[in-house]
């Protein structure tokens, strides 16, 4: 169980490295997809399984949607990838960045690499389950919030994209 | 540090560091700005998980639904670049005219 931790911790840094190094759009989705399922996997090991499915429902979702947009508004006759010269100064300064700063904490690594499952019985609810039924309970007042965000969103990207010289982004 | 607490914050770090950084596109920034929310709601989700304060699971589920917010304005900001500018390109944002 320490490695596959240990094999997911790895995999979402990779992943940001793999976002971060400016390559072209579709592959910095795709970088970012790795990343999400690594942190799922994350999750699901220290006990978080609803959790781990709203990031891989929610959040993968949404990320096909920015997938769609990178395939058709960033398109590139000739996409860089993480091999380009550009990109691959990136990978290895970002590489060795993380590498000098886990360097930095290693040493007391062995005493916190054990997994903190607490919940092995049976049972009909996990804490994760409950804890997130809670938001309708006592998070009410932060549910409202969030919808009125959500509903605050709407209006502001119809306003964004609204075209026909009545937008708010215009050239002028 | 932990390595959970060490690997959230070195993609947090990645995240913000390739935001910072030159751009060639603005989805690329946008894809910045996911990752640097997917390392938030990591850090939140081991938060509650690790110290089994299940009352406290709720929140990355609110910074999911904030993150998704933030992810349509931007989308909306560059399909707008787009139309007014040609193309979404972040050189084009840095000129004087259009």
């Amino acid at each position: 169980m320490v490695y596959l931790v240990f094999l997911f911790l790895l995999g979402l840094v990779l992943g940001l490295i793999a976002v971060a190094s400016n390559p072209a759009p579709f592959f910095g989705a795709f970088g970012l997809v790795v990343a999400a399922a690594f942190g799922c996997g994350i999750l699901v090991v220290y006990g978080g399984s609803f959790l781990s499915l709203i990031l891989f429902l929610i959040y993968l979702g949404g990320m096909m949607v920015v997938f769609a947009y990178s395939a058709a508004l960033a398109a590139e006759p000739y996409p860089e990838t993480w091999g380009a010269w550009s990109v691959l100064v990136y990978v290895i300064v970002s590489v060795i960045g993380v590498l000098g700063a886990g360097y930095w904490f290693v040493g007391e690594w062995d005493k916190f690499m054990w997994v903190a499952e607490e919940f092995m019985e049976l049972g009909v609810l996990r804490g994760d389950f409950s804890g997130v039924a809670l938001v309708y309970d006592l998070g009410g007042g932060m549910l409202i919030v969030c919808g009125w965000v959500l509903l605050l969103t709407l209006f502001v990207v119809l306003e964004l994209i609204r075209g026909m010289g009545r937008g708010c982004l215009r050239a002028i | 540090m932990t390595p959970v607490h060490f690997s959230f914050s070195a993609a947090f770090i990645l995240g913000l560091m390739g935001l910072a950084f030159h751009r060639t596109h603005l989805l690329s920034a946008l894809l910045c700005l996911e990752g640097m929310m997917l390392s938030l709601f990591i850090a939140l989700s081991m938060w509650s998980l690790q110290l089994e304060s299940m009352s406290y699971a709720t929140t990355p589920v609110l910074l999911l639904a904030f993150s998704a917010c933030e992810a349509s304005a931007g989308l909306a900001l560059l399909v707008a670049a787009t139309r007014t500018h040609g193309t979404s390109h972040l050189q084009n944002l840095n000129l004087l005219q259009c």
